[in-house]
């Protein structure tokens, strides 16, 4: 099978867990998806550079985190990059109260430097191992769970989850 | 034995340690109020953060991606084979298919320019009013009762997008008019006819880089589809017998 065969047909499965990253990256769910095309974009443009024993999903998450940081900065020189109260819009509707908890949430999250910000998409909500992360960020795995600790710390102070 | 750090703490909850280091954290929290009360908070940020995302997961993924990993040679009319690939597919039944692609829509759309030119000039009524609300009328009207996606009919002004029954339990259909002025919609099914909540000019949106390859759906009927969609796009089989049924 030609790789870009492979790739694009690997892709599909991955779709949901793709949209996920970008959901906790991007913040608002079309912002996210825009992301989403870009990275698949890429992917198959890139598709002779994935080699077949290397994980698919690391590959193109780590596609992700590029393109996303890419659009950050592009965006960044014309306007700020995440408005907090819009990113209520970043989670999924639930009852009110829960919708409450996750609006918090989302605007926690979207003050969070991207350093950080990017960490906890790749690590709580991907799921990836610290060494996976540590890997797709190409930084020592001690600056994965330091920033990981001053992101909970920062999501913490700001939901008031000290009690 | 050294103290429980929070570094440890934290990869405890994460999982990151072996059975060892997990088992010595635990005999910890046993003897350590403290601790343990700061393991529960950890723990219950990673669930909300859990229970933030992960319900993106089990949402329909938009067309316009995963039109984007159609095989580019796909022939018209076949549904692409996603639900032969066992469990993984199946839990991921719910991907859109696309069944007419953005080449073969360019194609078709210039073969049809003098078509189209002819037929916009000898009528243009596509939309009537009832009630204050929009229906199909015309040409638009008979090619949503006719015309299935899974078989295009590449003459005809109007090209079927995706079909679906919605939220409100109607049968709806994105379509592409074809002829100028590019227009786009959704119609759905009512008893008076075929409903467009969505109707207008099929734009490309301005500017942003990111769009610049998106489907040619203008957002505000992605949006309308999105709103409504409830289970799955339906495949070619499902197509013809909502037609054989009336679009009931």
């Amino acid at each position: 099978m030609h790789s870009s065969d492979a790739v694009r047909e690997g892709l599909i499965p991955l779709l949901p867990r793709l949209r996920r990253l970008a959901r906790a990256l991007a913040g608002q769910a079309a912002d996210a998806d825009d992301l989403v095309q870009v990275v698949l974009e890429r992917a198959l443009a890139r598709a002779a550079q994935w080699r077949p024993d290397a994980p698919l999903d690391k590959w193109v998450f780590a596609i992700a985190r590029n393109a996303w940081r890419d659009e950050m900065r592009t965006r960044g020189r014309a306007q700020h990059l995440f408005a907090p109260e819009e990113s209520g819009a970043a989670v999924a509707d639930g009852s009110d109260a829960r919708h409450a908890q996750q609006l918090e949430l989302a605007q926690a999250l979207a003050m969070l430097p991207p350093d950080h910000r990017e960490v906890v998409a790749l690590v709580l909500v991907e799921g990836l191992s610290y060494d996976a992360a540590a890997a797709l960020l190409e930084v020592p795995v001690g600056t994965v769970t330091s920033r990981l600790a001053r992101a909970r710390a920062a999501l913490q102070a700001h939901l008031g989850n000290d009690a | 034995m050294n103290p429980i750090d929070d570094d440890s703490l934290q990869a405890y909850v994460d999982g990151a340690l072996d059975a060892a280091e997990a088992a010595r954290v635990e005999a910890a929290l046993a003897q350590d109020e403290a601790l343990a009360r700061r393991v529960r908070q950890l723990q219950a940020l990673n669930a909300q953060l859990r229970a933030a995302f992960d319900p993106v997961l089990d949402e329909p993924v938009p067309a316009r991606l995963s039109a984007l990993l159609q095989p580019p040679s796909a022939p018209e009319g076949t549904v692409l084979p996603f639900r032969a690939r066992g469990t993984e597919a199946s839990r991921h039944r719910h991907v859109l298919r696309r069944r007419w692609l953005p080449g073969a829509a360019l194609a078709a759309s210039l073969a049809l320019l003098a078509a189209g030119l002819w037929w916009w000039q000898s009528g243009n009524v596509l939309m009537r009013t009832q009630g204050g609300q929009q229906f199909a009328a015309g040409a638009l009207a008979h090619a949503l009762d006719r015309e299935l996606a899974s078989a295009p009919d590449t003459q005809s002004p109007v090209a079927i997008g995706l079909s679906f029954r919605s939220k409100d339990g109607q049968i709806c259909r994105s379509f592409t008019v074809r002829t100028p002025p590019a227009r786009a919609g959704l119609a759905c099914h009512t008893a008076a006819g075929w409903e467009l909540p969505v109707f207008g000019a099929a734009e490309q949106s301005a500017g942003g880089e990111l769009r610049q390859a998106a489907s040619e759906l203008p957002p505000a009927v992605q949006a309308a589809i999105d709103a409504r969609l409830r289970g799955n796009i339906f495949d070619a089989q499902q197509e013809r017998a909502a037609r054989a049924a009336g679009w009931r």
